[in-house]
């Protein structure tokens, strides 16, 4: 809880102090007075010194009101809802597959006996932590508009580049970093007496892997998956823009672009809400799959 | 007999739902996703490209002759001393709601406008020293002005002052508006998804549409507008056979898809400023006439901008783009002269020194120059600069990350020239950046004889000639000061796909007149 307020303090500061005026956005294509001008500001409550108007957003924010878009006047908590179900749909999308890739590409790297997969599973690896989103889209696209997957018909962008290629490309590049996890943490493990006793007892290779070796391994993989999903949504305000979705990361660009703070401010708000509940997440799974962190609390 | 009926129901049934036979429908690619969509509001030029068919205006400007034509209002008359407009208004014109249009209607809407409360970004101020708006009778409408206002009637034109249903606007309040809008135009306002799409259908009962418009009646359906704000995608959005249509296409994109047979480019200009940079003459070494002059003659224009821009840009030579009323040539595109540049820094006392820069009395020859993010301003400037350096000037370029960046940029003064443009179909937009008091007078320059030509301009009721040749004397006196180096007219590269024809544009080049688009024969 002290995270989220700590960021939202941060954020809003750091956009009055290093952002500009926002009515120099808001009237730049307006042939205004200085007199006009001013009746704005105070309209907006932007006369008012800075502490005043931090009082009057954290009064707001305990009461979940966080203020009106100064673009479009409509209060920010809709303004963001609108957008936030396409990014947790994509999100959510790209978390699974950065799960199943990264786990596959941490024990194939780490337990195949196949030199050239292993080596193969490693490389892919690095190409997903290396490559940004905003080429690997791109290439997607370019891909998949060569082929008959990409021009399938449908409304809006329809299944395949609406959801299934964005969250690849999304997923792909979390995908990376679990993997080397998995991988170390496997290769950690094998060394350990237990496997060599499991080994003795006459375990087969895979039931081993399973259960012995990768077992140990979870409660870190989660909480890097938890670290992952606070990376995932921030790589959709990259992976919106290239695909042309809808989204809370490409609303982030535009309102800190305009300088429209309270919806901005809005979405770090909900940022740090996701952050912290990840994280709590994590805790309980890790709770759940590992006896040894129950026995310690 | 049974059987054959109930067949012929459904049949029937379905050809009512359907007027128009036709069926297509179209996609068409929009670049920036609006903050806001509402035209009374808002400011975007990107708005204008659906909303343009949704509404109609009081009056429509002839792309062609500059002219205005009657729209909603059927004729109108101006005063002698240009502060009283009277509209006659056309009769019969029904909203897409069913709500009748009348002189009450246009008052509700200059009036929504012009409320203080709903923070009109564009639309307000183009109503000038607008005073009040009087109903004379159910289509006899005047409005009132404190002071002459030429540029009234090219405000009225645009999409901005479109008069939208009274009953629509008082149903849905200021912020929701947006999500429902109401008008009398060629095409009828379905669906908004912010940053998703936006969905119009045809209005089969269009019946007043302007003589600016070719067709009578929308040949599509139906259009379907999504966003591509990455420009890197557009060109794939159209060969994928996302979209049908879609502008602001990156120049490299637009010359090979054109080249390919499959889709055609129209370069369309858009009137206003060029993409240009302001000298500030208020700072050293700046404010020397000769190191401005300087500064000019030094670069290569047609060069930059065939290296940005590609082939289709014109290289900009006034205050105005050439599309613009009342534009004239004062920089010419072929004054670039090296030997004269040095020339003329030498005889100011700045010498070349061992190292290759130039310096007066031990003081080094620097300039800042701080541009916008946008219109691949930063790209332009950066061959500005080296252009600049070569002739022995330190160049400190500053990249502002937004409008509101920028104005700080301004208000320290800490810079020697600066990057902004608007645009615009009306000449009047060069006051508030050269007028003495101008809210965008980043040049510094104060000079009585400018402020008068302006205020001549703005307040002309001359015919529309004797007006614009005020503005050829106004690019004159600003030239002669070497305070603005033009550098592009700015240019939409708009692509199709091949079957589709009469692709046209009202005069501020962004707003398509939908109505005209057809299929190839």
């Amino acid at each position: 809880m002290l995270t989220a307020f700590v960021a939202v303090t941060l954020t809003f500061f750091a956009l009055r102090l290093g952002g500009g005026d926002p009515t120099d956005s808001l009237m730049a294509q307006n042939l205004v007075t200085p007199e006009q001008l001013a009746a704005v500001r105070a309209t907006l409550g932007l006369d008012q010194p800075l502490i005043v108007q931090y009082a009057s957003f954290l009064a707001g924010l305990l009461r979940f009101d966080l203020g009106v878009s100064l673009f479009n006047s409509r209060p920010v908590v809709t303004v963001i809802a609108e957008q936030l179900g396409p990014t947790l749909r994509l999100a959510s999308a790209g978390l699974l597959i950065a799960i199943v890739l990264g786990l596959a590409l941490g024990i194939l790297s780490a337990w195949s006996r196949n030199r050239l997969a292993a080596d193969g599973a490693r490389w892919v690896s690095s190409l997903a932590t290396g490559l940004p989103v905003a080429l690997t889209g791109i290439l997607v696209i370019l891909l998949f508009s060569a082929t008959p997957l990409g021009r399938l018909p449908g409304p809006g962008l329809g299944w395949t580049r609406g959801l299934l290629l964005p969250a690849l490309v999304l997923g792909f590049a979390s995908a990376g970093a679990i993997a080397r996890a998995v991988n170390t943490e496997l290769s950690r493990s094998r060394a350990e007496p237990y496997m060599s006793a499991a080994a003795a007892r006459g375990v087969r290779h895979g039931p081993r892997l399973l259960w012995h070796a990768l077992r140990p391994a979870l409660p870190l993989v989660i909480s890097l998956c938890a670290l992952q999903a606070a990376y995932l949504f921030a790589g959709t305000v990259v992976t919106e823009t290239v695909f042309s979705r809808p989204g809370i990361g490409r609303l982030l660009v535009s309102s800190i672009l305009q300088g429209d703070y309270p919806v901005a401010q809005g979405l770090v708000v909900l940022a740090a809400l996701i952050y912290t509940l990840s994280q709590v997440m994590a805790d309980l799974l890790a709770l759940l799959v590992d006896p040894r962190l129950r026995g310690s609390s | 007999m049974r059987r054959a009926l109930a067949l012929l129901i459904p049949l029937l049934l379905a050809s009512c739902a359907a007027p128009a036979a036709s069926g297509d429908s179209l996609r068409y690619g929009l670049t920036l996703s609006p903050s806001g969509l509402d035209p009374h509001i808002n400011a975007s030029s990107e708005l204008t490209i659906p909303l343009g068919s949704v509404y109609d205006t009081l009056v429509f400007q002839d792309s062609e002759s500059g002219e205005f034509v009657p729209g909603l209002a059927e004729s109108w008359e101006v005063s002698a001393d240009g502060r009283q407009y009277t509209f006659h208004l056309r009769q019969g014109v029904r909203f897409h709601d069913g709500t009748a249009f009348d002189a009450e209607a246009v008052r509700l809407n200059l009036e929504r406008v012009r409320d203080p409360a709903n923070l009109s970004q564009k639309a307000a101020s183009m109503l000038g020293p607008l005073e009040s708006v009087d109903v004379v009778d159910t289509s006899t409408v005047v409005l009132r002005l404190s002071r002459p206002f030429a540029p009234l009637l090219d405000s009225l034109s645009q999409v901005y002052l479109g008069i939208a249903s009274p009953t629509a606007l008082a149903r849905w309040g200021t912020g929701e508006y947006q999500f429902h809008q109401v008008g009398t135009g060629p095409y009828r306002f379905v669906e908004y998804i912010p940053n998703d799409h936006l969905t119009l259908e045809a209005n089969p009962d269009y019946a007043w549409g302007p003589s600016v418009y070719q067709q009578a009646r929308p040949h599509f359906d139906r259009v379907t507008f999504r966003f591509f704000e990455d420009p890197a995608t557009r060109a794939l959005a159209l060969e994928s056979g996302e979209v049908d249509v879609i502008g602001e296409v990156p120049p490299h994109d637009a010359e090979r898809l054109a080249s390919s047979g499959e889709f055609l480019l129209q370069a369309v200009p858009i009137p206003g400023q060029p993409l240009q940079l302001l000298f500030n003459a208020s700072r050293a070494p700046t404010d020397d006439p000769s190191v401005r002059q300087a500064l000019l003659l030094s670069l290569d224009r047609p060069q930059i901008v065939a290296t940005v821009f590609g082939s289709q840009s014109a290289v900009a030579e006034g205050l105005l783009s050439a599309s613009t009323a009342g534009a004239s040539r004062v920089v010419p595109a072929d004054q670039y002269d090296p030997a004269q540049a040095a020339a003329l820094l030498e005889a100011a006392g700045w010498r070349l020194g061992a190292d290759g820069r130039r310096a007066r009395q031990s003081q080094p020859l620097s300039i800042t120059l701080v541009v916008p993010p946008w219109g691949s301003n930063p790209e332009a400037a950066q061959l500005v600069s080296a252009a600049w350096e070569e002739l022995g000037v330190e160049v400190d370029l500053q990249v502002a990350p937004g409008f509101g960046p920028l104005k700080q940029a301004q208000s320290t003064g800490e810079y020697n020239l600066i990057g902004v443009n608007l645009f615009g179909s009306d000449p009047d937009l060069l006051r508030p950046f050269f007028a003495s008091e101008g809210l965008y007078n980043w040049t510094g320059w104060s000079d009585p004889e400018l402020d008068a030509l302006l205020v001549a301009g703005a307040e002309s009721v001359a015919p529309r000639p004797e007006r614009m040749a005020l503005y050829a004397q106004v690019a004159d006196r600003v030239a002669a000061q070497a305070l603005v180096l033009p550098i592009r007219d700015y240019t939409n590269l708009v692509v199709r796909r091949t079957g589709l024809t009469d692709l046209r544009f009202s005069p501020q080049g962004w707003n398509p007149y939908l109505i005209d688009l057809q299929p190839a024969p």
